[in-house]
Formats: C-alpha cells, sequence, structure tokens
C-alpha cells in the first residue's frame, strides 16, 4: 500500500516532536551493557571516554579529581572571561572605569568577575597540586613520559595565562606586578632585554603592554591551553587510561581482586550489580568481550584475555563522579565569588608604586628570590627546577611504584619533590605575610 | 600485494631521485617553518614605540642651581647639579625597574629594599648595579637635553 510510505500531513506534524527529539538523543537511557557502551562512542561529548574504566581510576583517595577540577575551571575560566570580554577595553585610559563599571553598573558584572579571579587563583593551585599527585605516584613513567610534558608544559602556560590576567584591570597592583614581573624576563641571559622588549612593545609598561598581554590573555594562550589539553586527554586513553599499580591486573589466587579491602565508587545501576559482581575475582575477559580490532594493535593499550577484568562500564560510572566534581567545582567557585570580592587597588599611579610592591600570590615565592639575587632568583633557580620538571620522566627510568601514593621504592624521588615543593610554598608564605615596606622583614602578628 | 621494503634497506640504497626529492623538499618545508617563526617575530618586535621618547629637554642649566637634586617623576630621572657640573640620574631601579625615591642619603627603591648613594651606587639591597647616568647635552637654543638611549660612567658630569 502507498498509505504506508506517504504519510498525512497531519501525521507528520504530531510526529514532528518525537522525530526530532529522537534524531537528537538516539539512545534512550541505558538499560542493558550494550546501551552502556553505545553512550560512550555514539555521543559526541561523551565519546572522549572509553566504554569501560578501571576500579583504580574510579578511586577518589587515588587522584582527588584534580586533574577535573582544574579542567572544570577552565571551562568556568572561558566562560566567565569571554562574558568579561563584551565590556572590557584594553586601554590604558578605559580599562580601570570597566572595572568600576563591572562593580556598580553591569548586571552580575561583580560577580562574573569575582568568579573569574577566584577561579584563576583556584585552577593556579589545583593544577600544582595535581602536578603533585602525579609526581607522587609515580605516573609519569612510561608509558606516560610524554603526557607529563604535555602537563608540565600546560603548569607553565596556566601561570603565563594568570600573569598575563594580572596586568588587565589596570590598578596599582596590576601595574607594579607586572614591572616586576617583565623585570625578571629582562635578566634571562642573551634575549633578556629583547624578550621584555617583545613583551611589554615598549622599553616599560604602558598601553602597548596592556593590549599585548590582552590579546597574549584572551586568545593566544587559551588557543594553546585548549590544544595541549585535548591532546593532554588523548594521550590518558591511548596510555592506557590512568597509571595504576601492576597488582591491579594479576589474578589472585583467591579470587578476592587485591582492590576488594578498597571499593571502588560503583555506583551500578541494580540491574548491572551482578555483572559488575562477577569479573572482581579475576576471571579473564572472555573471548566474546574481546576488543575488536584493538587486539591487532600495538602498545600498552586495552588488553583482552590475560588480564582480570576489573573495569567497570563509564556509564553510570565514571559520568556520575565526574558529574559530581563538576557540580562541587562550580558550587565552590560560586560561594567564594559570593562572600569574597576580588582586588581592586588605586587606578595606576606611574610615579607611585605600592611599598611594599607585591606580584601575585604564586609568584612571591619568586620575587622572594628575587630579592636576594636577581639573576639567580628570577631567572637561573626557576629555569633550573623546570627543566628538572620536563627532562623527569627521562631521567628517572625506575620502573617501579606507579600508581601509589608515596610507594617506598619512591622514597628518595618523592623525598626531592616534598622537599622543593615544600621550600617553595615556605618562600610564598614569606613573601606573603612577612614581608611590609621596602622588602623588610615584619612579623603578621 | 605490494610489499613494503624494509626501512635499512631504503636508507641504505643509492641516491635515487625521489629520495633527493624528498630531502629537499623537507628542507623547503623545515626552512619555511623557521622563516614564518622568525617573521611573526620581527612582526611583533616594535618599530616604532607610542610611548614617552627617550631624548626629551629638561629646561635650561639655570632651572637647577648649585646644589639642586630635583627628580623629574614623569622623566623617570632626577637632574643633580653641583657647581657647574650637572648629571641625570636615572630613578628607575636596576633591580626590577621600581622607582626610587632620593633621601638624604641617596636613593632607596620601595620594592625590594635596595638603597643607592647620592652617586647612584649601589650600597644595600638586591640591586646588581648602579643606577644609569644618562647623556647630557646643551642644544642650540639653550636648553639641556637628556638621551636616555645613551648610559655613561658614573661620575661623567656635563660642565655648563
Amino acid at each position: 500500500m502507498s498509505n504506508q510510505t506517504t504519510t498525512s500531513p497531519w501525521k507528520t506534524l504530531t510526529a514532528l516532536p518525537e522525530n526530532v527529539w529522537r534524531s537528537v538523543f538516539r539512545n534512550p537511557l541505558p538499560i542493558s551493557d550494550l546501551g552502556r557502551a553505545s553512550t560512550s562512542f555514539t555521543n559526541f561529548f561523551l565519546h572522549i571516554h572509553p566504554v569501560k574504566v578501571h576500579r583504580h581510576s574510579l578511586r577518589a583517595t587515588y587522584t582527588w579529581g584534580l586533574g577535573l577540577i582544574a579542567f572544570f575551571l577552565f571551562l568556568i575560566l572561558s566562560v566567565s572571561g569571554v562574558l568579561l570580554m563584551f565590556y572590557y577595553v584594553p586601554s590604558t585610559a578605559q580599562a580601570y572605569d570597566r572595572m568600576l563599571d563591572l562593580r556598580g553598573t553591569v548586571a552580575f558584572g561583580i560577580f562574573l568577575r569575582n568568579m573569574h579571579r577566584w577561579a584563576a587563583h583556584g585552577m593556579v593551585a589545583v593544577v600544582f597540586l595535581h602536578l603533585a599527585r602525579v609526581f607522587l605516584t609515580g605516573a609519569y613513567k612510561p608509558p606516560r613520559e610524554f603526557n607529563w610534558l604535555l602537563g608540565v608544559g600546560l603548569f607553565l602556560l596556566t601561570l603565563f595565562a594568570s600573569f598575563t590576567g594580572y596586568l588587565l584591570p589596570w590598578d596599582q597592583l596590576a601595574f607594579w606586578a607586572i614591572t616586576v614581573g617583565t623585570s625578571i624576563a629582562g635578566y634571562a641571559p642573551v634575549f633578556g632585554k629583547q624578550i621584555r622588549f617583545i613583551l611589554l612593545g615598549d622599553s616599560s609598561v604602558g598601553q602597548e603592554a596592556l593590549l599585548r598581554f590582552y590579546v597574549l590573555h584572551v586568545a593566544v594562550l587559551p588557543i594553546l591551553m585548549s590544544v595541549l589539553v585535548a591532546v593532554h586527554f588523548w594521550r590518558i586513553r591511548k596510555d592506557g587510561g590512568l597509571s595504576r599499580p601492576p597488582e591491579e591486573d594479576e589474578f589472585t589466587p583467591d579470587g578476592v581482586p587485591v582492590s576488594a579491602s578498597q571499593p571502588a565508587l560503583a555506583l551500578a545501576a541494580p540491574g548491572q550489580v551482578a555483572h559488575t559482581a562477577q569479573p572482581e575475582g579475576g576471571e579473564p575477559l572472555g573471548e566474546r568481550r574481546r576488543y575488536g580490532i584493538q587486539g591487532l594493535v600495538k602498545g600498552p593499550i586495552t588488553k583482552a584475555g590475560n588480564i582480570p577484568d576489573r573495569s567497570l562500564f563509564s556509564w553510570p560510572n565514571l559520568f556520575i563522579a565526574e558529574l559530581v566534581i563538576f557540580l562541587v567545582t562550580v558550587a565552590g567557585v560560586l560561594l567564594v565569588s559570593v562572600f569574597f570580592n576580588a582586588p581592586l587597588e588605586e587606578p595606576v599611579n606611574v610615579m607611585h608604586p605600592p611599598n611594599p610592591a607585591k606580584a601575585p600570590w604564586y609568584f612571591l615565592g619568586l620575587q622572594e628570590m628575587v630579592s636576594y639575587s636577581a639573576f639567580w632568583g628570577g631567572v637561573g633557580i626557576p629555569t633550573v627546577e623546570v627543566l628538572l620538571l620536563l627532562l623527569l620522566p627521562y631521567i628517572d627510568r625506575k620502573p617501579g611504584g606507579v600508581g601509589r601514593w608515596f610507594s617506598r621504592e619512591r622514597l628518595l624521588a618523592n623525598s626531592l619533590f616534598l622537599t622543593f615543593a615544600i621550600l617553595n610554598v615556605g618562600l610564598i608564605i614569606i613573601g606573603t605575610f612577612f614581608r611590609g615596606p621596602n622588602w623588610e622583614f615584619v612579623s603578621p602578628w | 600485494m605490494v610489499t613494503k621494503k624494509p626501512d635499512t634497506e631504503e636508507q641504505a640504497g643509492p641516491l635515487t631521485r625521489r629520495k633527493v626529492l624528498a630531502w629537499l623538499s623537507g628542507f623547503g618545508l623545515c626552512g619555511s617553518a623557521v622563516v614564518t617563526v622568525f617573521s611573526n617575530f620581527t612582526f611583533i618586535k616594535p618599530r616604532v614605540t607610542y610611548g614617552q621618547p627617550n631624548r626629551f629637554s629638561v629646561g635650561r642649566p639655570e632651572d637647577y642651581p648649585p646644589g639642586a637634586r630635583i627628580a623629574l617623576e614623569g622623566r623617570r630621572i632626577c637632574m643633580v647639579r653641583e657647581g657647574d657640573k650637572l648629571a641625570a640620574i636615572s630613578t628607575t631601579c636596576t633591580h626590577l625597574g621600581c622607582i626610587v625615591s632620593s633621601s638624604e642619603t641617596g636613593f632607596s627603591c620601595p620594592c625590594h629594599g635596595s638603597h643607592y648613594d647620592q652617586d647612584g651606587n649601589v650600597t644595600a639591597g638586591p640591586a646588581p648595579k648602579h643606577l644609569a647616568w644618562y647623556q647630557l647635552n646643551l642644544a642650540p637654543n639653550g636648553e639641556l637635553e637628556v638621551d636616555k638611549d645613551s648610559e655613561i660612567e658614573v661620575g661623567t658630569y656635563f660642565k655648563v
């Protein structure tokens, strides 16, 4: 019958909402393993996730969700930053007035500025903590060396993005922090003066510097960071998921998984319990469940057949964990932004630096070192530290101690790292609280 | 079925046209990448700046009576006159570019606590270098002209 193929206009109309809905959301909420798998690889926004994820990766006390928090802060910064761009003008004559307008007249202006500022501070801190987590769990070891490099690059870009953002309000703090910061760049050997000149676009901090820092802050650095973040995430998948200790992939004789004492965040739907419980004893991945073409690929990706299956479906286990971290991050930023206003000092006065003139807090350790020696504090020691960080996975070639916090095999490396970290944090605390006018030692009490 | 030659054999073989072309195009691509990076840096390094000029007039010598130490804040210099000798000393701290304030003993920097004597030599603090002394000239119209692009030795006065 031709009636069945040519539907009436009325039918087309009544079916329209459902047809539109179905074309956008192709999969119903999953009730079977096939459905759970499909959500991960048919949805553009979810397909960066694996279909299944190892229990160890879901353990909150292993990662503390730090990488994801950093990423969500980056998202918050991008959104609030774009919104702020609608009102901001990178001109020495107007920038400060626009800050006042954000405070006074723009709806939610002060709130967005608070969010942007606090999320930026938070991102610097969280990215550092994430770096510390990866170090202390030995997660940079092969095959994850390159991802460590990307991570160090992202850490430096985060600092630079935060630094360039600092100048934009064009208040006293901004102006003098940038004056100090770019002078430090001027101490770099050979090209120091050139770097400073290119960065500022002039011989001193002024309109050109403001414009340059603005372009770096809103275009160059976010684009670079987005690219690096994408590769960073992609490499997690290609390196076989998050790092985990080798025992996690061993069969246990009594059928109890290594991780049984510490159950992972298991949020399986009721119908799934039987399934997720089944592989715990370390039953090999069956022939049926081998991942098609991946069996032909070399490298540290999913190994089918020879390891116990201690993985869980990403839907809902991983996705709910991510959602929780997202909500906590957003809630945290909102809460801080409600109660604390981002600082704004007097408008720039080129004649009268505040005394003491302090850099942003994360550079105060640097500034403290700079007060002893401009070259060694500002360029020499930081360069050595960055080089050590970058070369770390190629210096430390001992394979042991991956996937556990403070493992005994990594006592030396971890102690060295913690010494450096505590030293830097100590310097930051001294620079923040114990330095007064003329950078003389004062007691905060 | 096409069998792929092992890499070692390809490398060891004689210089073929294909290999020469591969080398040439590889060289060309790398070369243009280098040129691109270089020209971008040339582009962002400004040829003209829009800020203050580095050569400017500071008035007539009579404006500075003997013994005067007058800071011209906007120009970031301090004009010093001792008898018939004049000097223009920078008030930009050599440490990190803050503006030093003049005190009875010389200059002191509020940022990191550097101290300088009357001639701008470092007496305390992290400053690595003395304050700059700039070239002074008498322009044909009888006005003093400071050139911040040419630094001179400490203690080189301009006689009027």
